[in-house]
């Protein structure tokens, strides 16, 4: 009996002091870590169209079309479909290619989330968080060029 | 006739009213001591004597009455009062978009609810299924005929008033299987078939319990167990406490209070429904309007047994201050606020350990406390 | 110290040595059963004929005492078929040994597992269903993962995509129907179909139930809702970049660090591949605060199952878990789906500012046993909780084996197997925590070591926190040097296994000489424990099968995988 009791007073503990952990998302925003993974940015004007980017990712989101002159025509990217593993990012040698904070994307139908470079282009920045400045000092950490041959295929 | 009196006067006022009035319910109501509400609604109008076409009619509209309110105190505890309560015990925030506090979310609810598919599963055995739910809440509504709410509504007064309660409120038994049965659907027959068990097992502690009280106040009328509990059990400097029988045998009223969550079927009990376990229960197959009587008879009935809780154990609608009615109103409310409080921190017990505890436990400690109380009683009267 | 084990209880048993196993005793103890040896990264293989599977492993389960079937991996070569038994020992999972079998291509058939090791059955349907083994003497060969009407098996090489799958629906016979097992005709049973939709089946899970009245007569999980290829996907991603993603999403209850963990640890001792010290603390306080994370909500659904739908236990453990995504979330750059660890390190340093990431773990840190107090007053210390869970779903220690349960599921059962502290990796060793059991082998049990390995899970990473606070700047090499491309030697073979949230994940990865694994196979630790159900459930109560299921804490996403 007293086990039961003492649950009901933490629970009557935790009505009466009246704080609350949940957030009134729509009016407040929450905060996310700089590193947030969310939607995908795109700089034309960065890219060299190396597709190292189409190259690894795992599930083939995104998708370069060049010229015969390997200049860049399209890259399309399905948000939709993509697993926000930011392997796309961290192979970028320019820094073309930039997971923002922002998470808030709807659609009605799904190919609405195949966003070519335009809309890429517009993504907005999560209040003003500039994932460049939060992840420039561990640039460059993760490639190593070890003893392996290098494979663009 | 002094009509003041009825607005803000408490019953021994309404009595005095009312065998001035010389009521034509009052043979009926027993003893004529009290006057109902259907009697102080044909005064009003100034119908003066009423036959029986007058009384039926004043009591379909005191019974409307009630029931209006009863099914608004539903509607704000049950669709808004539950959500903001859960989330209190759970550090949460709950509705509060629609209308100021959310409260217009039962509005929005209601609109849902009622605007959903009426799912008929195939198989299921009609007309059963569709008076089921029709079955349990008017079993709910059916008991709030006798009880006194204060401030002189209380729509009869028969001299079996308690017995009248327990035994119209034990008719929702009949539409827990019937819905179970009819259902189709062996989540819901399994939640049938617990429910029954269940209602049984805790029915008997309940109305033992209750007899206890019975032989204190020396009579099953309402109106008169009400009265008994007025008079001034002692004086703790200067403030009476009264005679409220959850003070005068509190073992009793706790017995009462355990066997009614069973009664009403929540945590520790919710056994019939136990979602977990067997989905909803017997309420598995029910949708939209079906669903919200089931809904319904649910809270009207931890209503009601708040209701029965207030009346022989917290002195009715007594209290200070404030008029009769809101108190009761609150020894409701209360009654509902503890449910809910059990639901947050107390586990589920398992079928067979309910059962165990209901014809074991409860029963003979509800024996034991009528056999006490009658030695008690018959001793010092 | 603590990380000692208490006995070593392994000495009379053959092959073992001072200095390690000695295989040549197990191929001496297996004689004219072997016909072949092969070398594993992990352990000696040793080949066996497909008719004489049980009799080896029996000989190895009796006499050298390897008592844990921890996997079988079935796989095609372009000649044959095979499969692998990864065997270990409770007592000392570094102690391992692998018994290959090979079938003809044509006509693929062995011996089944079953009569030695319960588990057996279960990953042999697995090996039917993908593979298309036939295993003789099997109880019960059918398909596990895919519908019953599946046509082909996938993972062979031959297996047509394009063939179009016609899934009829069947209505399922009540197995128990002609059984009046209660006594007189009265014992009447009646079947009912748990999930896949259903509250209580955390995810998508359909339990095929016979009830005797309240009485669970016989349950069998049916699963496969949640098969999503794993393996497969994991087969067409390079070992470098691609395949790191998709552990997150085996167990996805925030678990996914030590997902991440297995593969990392797997692939790095294929590619033998050096972490760093640094990264190495990081990973393991990461991999811990997952830990913690995936046991709150382990206590939470819990109690929602015990308790009932509106009991505050499941938020307030929703609460605290936040916290520990908060703190992930700064480090990693999700919530769930990490992606943070890589071959040969992590992807990124803690945070900037250090200081402050530091304060907020030990905030957490610190008001972390006071509400563990509240979780004890509101469910351990409840007696109709104690009534509830005290005695139900027993799986005593000797059929916990059987099964191959692991993690804290075994823990309950009083079998000391954690592989943190039996099989190190990381940088447990060198940390001061203890391995938590009890020997209840019942759910209150089960409940009891997860909520006692969050407070060891908190000691860990204080103490990680301790070291990474101290590291001299210059020092903090968060990867190795790694090639851009991995090529492992062909028919390099690999089975290695972490102690994930739920117990022993393993993977199975044999190199075929491309960047791309030709056989990745994943041991789910919540596929040997829900294996466990039927035995735990049956003959109890529907609420105590549904605790029971509950105290499991299954994910559906790792048992489908």
């Amino acid at each position: 009996m007293i086990g039961i009791l003492k649950g009901m007073a933490t629970t009557m503990k935790h009505a009466l002091d009246g704080s609350t952990f949940t957030v009134e998302y729509p009016d407040q925003a929450p905060e996310v870590s700089p590193r947030f993974r969310g939607v995908h940015k795109f700089s034309q004007e960065r890219c060299i169209w190396c597709r190292q980017c189409e190259n690894v990712c795992p599930n083939d989101t995104i998708q370069i079309v060049t010229d015969d002159q390997r200049n860049g025509e399209q890259y399309n990217l399905h948000i939709g479909q993509c697993i926000y593993c930011r392997l796309c990012e961290e192979v970028c040698p320019v820094d073309a290619i930039l997971l923002t904070q922002n998470f808030e994307f709807t659609a009605d139908t799904k190919d609405e989330f195949a966003y070519n470079k335009e809309q890429l282009k517009n993504v907005p920045w999560y209040k003003d968080i500039d994932p460049l400045a939060s992840r420039e000092p561990d640039r460059g950490a993760w490639i190593g060029e070890g003893e392996g041959e290098v494979d663009y295929n | 006739m002094n009509w003041g009196l009825l607005q803000e006067g408490n019953n021994s006022s309404n009595a005095s009213a009312g065998a001035a009035n010389g009521s034509a319910n009052a043979s009926a109501a027993g003893g004529g001591e009290v006057q109902t509400l259907p009697d102080t609604l044909g005064s009003l109008l100034g119908l003066g004597q009423m036959g029986p076409l007058e009384t039926f009619a004043m009591a379909v509209i005191a019974s409307g009455a009630v029931a209006t309110f009863l099914l608004t105190l539903v509607a704000v505890s049950g669709i808004w009062g539950k959500r903001k309560i859960t989330a209190a015990f759970t550090d949460r925030i709950a509705v509060n978009r629609i209308g100021p506090f959310g409260l217009l979310i039962i509005v929005a609810d209601a609109v849902r609810l009622l605007s959903k598919e009426l799912v008929i599963p195939d198989g299921v055995d009609r007309p059963a299924f569709d008076i089921a739910p029709v079955i349990m809440v008017s079993s709910a509504l059916l008991g709030f005929a006798v009880i006194p709410m204060g401030n002189g509504i209380q729509i009869a007064d028969p001299e079996t008033g308690l017995a009248y309660v327990f035994a119209v409120s034990s008719i929702a038994s009949l539409g827990l299987v019937t819905a179970g049965y009819a259902s189709n659907n062996k989540f819901s027959f399994l939640g049938g078939l617990r429910a029954v068990a269940q209602n049984i097992a805790y029915e008997i502690p309940l109305v033992v319990t209750a007899a206890s009280v019975v032989i204190f106040a020396g009579s099953l009328q309402m109106s008169t167990i009400v009265e008994q509990q007025a008079q001034t059990l002692v004086t703790l400097g200067g403030l009476d406490i009264p005679s409220w029988y959850a003070f005068v045998n509190p073992f009793a009223f706790v017995l009462f209070m355990a066997a009614n969550l069973a009664e009403v079927g929540r945590n520790p009990f919710d056994v019939p429904e136990a979602p977990t376990e067997i989905v909803a229960g017997w309420q598995t197959e029910y949708s939209s309007v079906y669903f919200v009587l089931c809904y319904l008879s649910e809270f009207i009935h931890i209503f009601l047994g708040g209701a029965i809780i207030a009346t022989i154990f917290l002195g009715g609608p007594a209290g200070p201050v404030l008029p009769g009615f809101l108190w009761f109103v609150i020894k409701i409310l209360a009654v509902y606020l503890f449910t809910q409080w059990a639901r947050s921190a107390v586990p589920r017990v398992r079928i067979d350990q309910l059962i165990e505890i209901g014809w074991k436990g409860m029963l003979v400690l509800s024996f034991a406390n009528l056999l006490l109380t009658a030695i008690i009683v018959g001793v010092i009267a | 110290m603590s990380l000692e084990r208490p006995e070593p209880s392994t000495h009379d048993q053959v092959g073992v040595t001072e200095r390690g196993l000695d295989y040549e005793a197990i191929d001496d103890l297996l004689g004219d059963l072997v016909i072949g040896r092969e070398s594993h990264l992990n352990a000696e293989g040793f080949v066996v004929r497909p008719e004489r599977v049980a009799e080896a492993l029996d000989r190895l389960k009796q006499q050298a005492g390897f008592d844990h079937l921890s996997c079988v991996t079935a796989q095609e070569y372009d000649d044959r078929f095979e499969s692998i038994y990864h065997l270990k020992k409770y007592a000392d999972p570094t102690q391992e040994v692998s018994v290959v079998v090979p079938t003809s291509h044509d006509d693929p058939h062995s011996q089944s597992g079953n009569a030695v090791f319960r588990t057996a059955d279960w990953h042999e349907r697995e090996a039917y269903d993908l593979m298309g083994i036939t295993y003789d003497d099997h109880p019960d060969l059918r398909r596990i993962l895919l519908p019953e009407t599946w046509q082909g098996h996938p993972m062979r090489k031959d297996y047509d995509k394009e063939q179009p799958q016609v899934v009829t629906f069947r209505e399922h016979a009540n197995p128990l129907q002609e059984d009046h097992r209660a006594g007189g005709g009265e014992g009447d049973t009646m079947f009912v179909n748990i999930g896949p939709h259903h509250p209580a089946t955390h995810g998508v899970l359909h339990l095929k139930t016979v009830l005797d009245g309240e009485t669970v007569a016989d349950v069998e999980p049916d699963i496969g809702y949640l098969h999503r290829c794993e393996e497969q996907m994991c087969q067409q991603g390079t070992y470098r970049h691609q395949i790191m993603p998709y552990p997150d999403r085996w167990d996805y209850i925030s678990a996914g660090i030590l997902n991440e963990w297995a593969y990392a640890r797997t692939a790095e001792d294929l590619a033998d591949i050096e972490v760093p010290e640094y990264a190495q603390i990081i990973r393991t306080m990461s991999a811990e605060m997952c830990r913690i994370a995936s046991h709150m909500l382990a206590v939470g659904t819990f109690a929602l199952d015990v308790y009932g739908d509106f009991t505050a236990i499941f938020m307030y453990s929703t609460r605290d878990r936040e916290i520990v995504q908060n703190l992930l979330e700064d480090l990693t750059g999700q919530r769930l789906m990490f992606n943070y660890l890589r071959l040969g390190g992590v992807a990124w340093d803690l945070p900037e500012p250090r200081e402050e990431y530091f304060e907020k773990v030990r905030d957490f840190l610190d008001d972390l046993p006071a509400k563990l107090e509240e979780y004890h007053d509101l469910i351990t210390g409840n007696e109709i909780f104690q009534l509830r869970c005290v005695n139900t779903g027993v799986l005593d220690p000797e059929m916990a084996k059987s099964y191959g349960t692991t993690g804290p599921v075994a823990r309950g059962s009083g079998i000391d197997y954690d592989l943190r502290r039996d099989d190190p990796y990381g940088y447990y060793p060198e940390l001061d925590w203890d391995v938590i059991t009890e020997d209840g082998c019942d759910n209150y049990s089960r409940v009891l070591v997860r909520m006692k390995e969050v407070e060891e899970s908190a000691k860990i990473i204080e103490q990680c926190v301790d070291l990474l606070e101290d590291w001299p700047e210059e020092e903090r090499e968060i990867q190795a040097n790694v090639p851009r491309t991995l090529k492992p030697d062909n028919d390099t073979e690999v089975y290695r296994a972490v102690e994930g949230a739920k117990g022993e994940l393993g993977i199975y990865i044999r190199a075929d000489g491309t960047d791309k694994p030709a056989r990745f196979k994943i041991r789910s630790p919540c596929y040997s424990n829900l294996q466990a159900l039927p035995e735990m459930s049956n003959g109890e109560y529907i609420p105590d099968m549904i605790a029971s299921l509950g105290s499991l804490d299954i994910v559906l996403g790792e048992v489908d995988r």
